[in-house]
């Protein structure tokens, strides 16, 4: 026999409170290791995605550019509007490579739960996403429609097929459909700008424009010069993304916090429960000390049991998250104001051996003062103690 | 083999100090089976537990098996040299039989072992079988009777070969046949050289040993 399953015997003696105790430190553990790889991966996948988006500028009408750009790339209704008269005085601004303008609109769709988003867009859009792949054709005439990858699964359409708007009394004929981007523009119902601009009441209007530079790091400079436009507001991606990633850092203070609670609740769960144990068997203890054992070997019994305590429950604790991972994702996603399309869940052997050093913490530091308690207890009044 | 002087001992009741033990002289010679006897509260145990180095005496000499333990109620070795001597020279039995419910028969006598860093499974059968408990290795305290459960307190005192068994009140807890089955266990031993000193208030045990000490209030008699 050694300590070890000495250690592991005395937690089994005690079925009920040991499978408790794991449960706590089970469940910071399984949250913690969740929080570091979202907050990891949410990083991650939202770069990728602004990335993917191939565009450098956004320009909105003016407001707040940030609640615009949100709107933007979540697919919403917008609010305001700008005068496709901008184009010309974006045109004219040098070392711009592609300005595509769109006009997005939000078609609420109660009985079936969803909006569908319809944006406006011509043949600008097609250069600035070069990257897009179409099965079928781009638009010919004005009620054509291109369906994003996830909106013609929803509509159950194929090219060929027709969509009838009922609020508008108006059928469109499919003539293409994008092929799978990842990216939010898989959602969208994709229609001529012109038509869109009459259909949704908004002559001459558009709600944003996306530009791609010819050389990124004169980003800045350029979003200056469009700045100086009347009625424009601009943001760049690089200022979206870091604005979207600060308003996540104050959400992830927070919760962090609360994990924070739970984890000190947890290790404060453990040491109540090795210390009630280090109570109860006060006679145990003295018995060991008659049979010849040192303080040394108390200590490190009593030491061994906590940590075998934490070890178990957060290595339970990270496979649960592991296994977990894909159904939590699907709640936070739910939740956040821009998700994503990619996994925001970063399984990462870094956070692991964080979250193993935060295990190993709560057993070393939950043990110390049961262990010490039951290494310097007086043997003789152990062995008295009824 | 164990030689006590002027061993005093006093205890504190609330604000009063109360004297366990006044000035104790004892020598006990190798290989002698001596009861301590005498009525509850006497200082049997106390004593025993000084004798055990499990406590420490407010006065007095002890040297036990030619090493100064206490002197003029000095302790003489560091804890962790006390905690080795009484490993490897003194088993302890009470009455109580005192087993740890968590351990099955067989680990309860191997743990002195682990103890002395030394774990040996064989050793621990070998002795349960030496006390006949060798049908009952693998059942917990709570599955053994009173006699069984002295029985392994018995094998787990002598793990570690001690030349010392001191046994407080072992059979205080037994019906009069199981006794003298522990009884006749500790002749066996005595036989074989191990030195006993048996705490009892129990006179017909008292009749069976070479040598009785009698103790009251503290103090010996006779």
């Amino acid at each position: 026999m050694k300590l070890g399953v000495f250690a592991i015997k005395n937690l089994a003696q005690h079925k009920v409170r040991t499978i408790l105790t794991l449960l706590s430190i089970v469940a910071a553990v399984a949250v913690l290791f969740t929080l570091l790889s979202f907050n990891q991966g949410y990083e991650a996948a939202l770069k990728d995605q602004l990335q993917q988006m191939g565009v450098h500028i956004m320009a909105v009408p003016m407001g707040c550019p940030f609640e615009s750009a949100t709107l933007i790339l979540k697919g919403g209704k917008i609010p305001a509007y700008l005068d496709m008269s901008v184009m010309e005085q974006i045109d004219q601004i040098d070392g711009i490579q592609i300005a595509a303008p769109s006009l997005m609109h939000g078609l609420i769709r109660p009985e079936e739960g969803r909006t569908d988003i319809f944006l406006g867009i011509d043949e600008r859009m097609l250069t600035l996403k070069n990257w897009w792949k179409i099965k079928g054709s781009f638009f010919k005439k004005n009620n054509d429609i291109i369906l994003g990858y996830n909106a013609a699964l929803v509509e159950l359409a194929e090219v060929g097929d027709q969509i009838y708007l009922p609020e508008y009394d108006k059928t469109f004929n499919v003539v293409g459909i994008l092929e799978s981007t990842g990216t939010q523009d898989d959602g969208f119902f994709y229609i001529p700008l012109a038509t869109a601009q009459a259909l949704f009441g908004q002559e001459h209007k558009i709600t944003h424009i996306q530009i791609r530079v010819k050389d990124p790091a004169q980003a800045d400079a350029i979003a200056g010069q469009l700045q100086n436009i009347d009625g424009l507001s601009v943001l760049t991606t690089a200022e979206l993304m870091g604005t979207m990633l600060s308003l996540m850092g104050s959400a992830k203070t927070l919760i962090f916090s609360i994990v924070l609670i739970a984890i000190v609740i947890s290790t404060l769960g453990v040491l109540n429960t090795v210390l009630m144990s280090v109570f109860e068997r006060t006679r145990e203890i003295g018995i060991m000390r008659a049979t010849g054992a040192a303080k040394r070997h108390i200590f490190a019994l009593i030491w061994l049991e906590t940590l075998s305590l934490s070890l178990i429950g957060g290595t339970l604790g990270i496979v649960i998250a592991l296994i977990g991972a894909g159904q939590i994702e699907t709640v936070i996603k739910r939740f956040l104001p821009i998700a994503p399309q990619g996994s925001i869940v970063s399984l990462d052997p870094g956070n692991l051996l964080l979250c193993l050093a935060f295990i190993l913490g709560i057993g070393v530091f939950a043990g110390l003062y049961p262990a010490y308690k039951a290494a310097t207890a007086n043997p003789i009044q152990t062995l008295r103690k009824e | 083999m164990i030689t006590a002087t002027g061993i005093t001992k006093n205890y504190q009741r609330g604000a009063e100090s109360f004297a366990a033990l006044k000035g104790v002289s004892l020598n006990i010679n190798e290989g002698d089976f001596i009861c301590l006897l005498g009525p509850s509260g006497a200082g049997k145990t106390t004593l025993l537990n000084i004798l055990g180095c499990m406590d420490a005496p407010a006065d007095g000499d002890l040297v036990i098996a030619g090493q100064k333990v206490v002197t003029s109620g000095r302790r003489q070795l560091t804890d962790a040299k006390l905690d080795r001597f009484r490993r490897k020279h003194i088993g302890f039995i009470f009455t109580d039989f005192f087993l740890i419910p968590s351990l099955t028969a067989l680990e309860n006598v191997e743990m002195p072992l682990l103890w002395s860093g030394k774990p040996n499974r064989e050793r621990a059968k070998e002795l349960l079988a030496s006390v006949n408990m060798d049908h009952r290795l693998n059942h917990r305290p709570t599955e053994l009777s009173g006699g069984e459960m002295q029985r392994v307190a018995i094998a787990r005192a002598l793990v570690n070969n001690p030349r010392i068994l001191l046994a407080d009140e072992p059979t205080g807890n037994l019906d009069t046949k199981t006794r003298d089955t522990i009884l006749d266990l500790f002749d066996h031993l005595n036989q074989q050289g191990l030195t006993i000193v048996l705490a009892t208030h129990d006179h017909e045990i008292a009749e069976r040993v070479t040598q009785v000490v009698r103790l009251n209030e503290g103090r010996l008699e006779g």
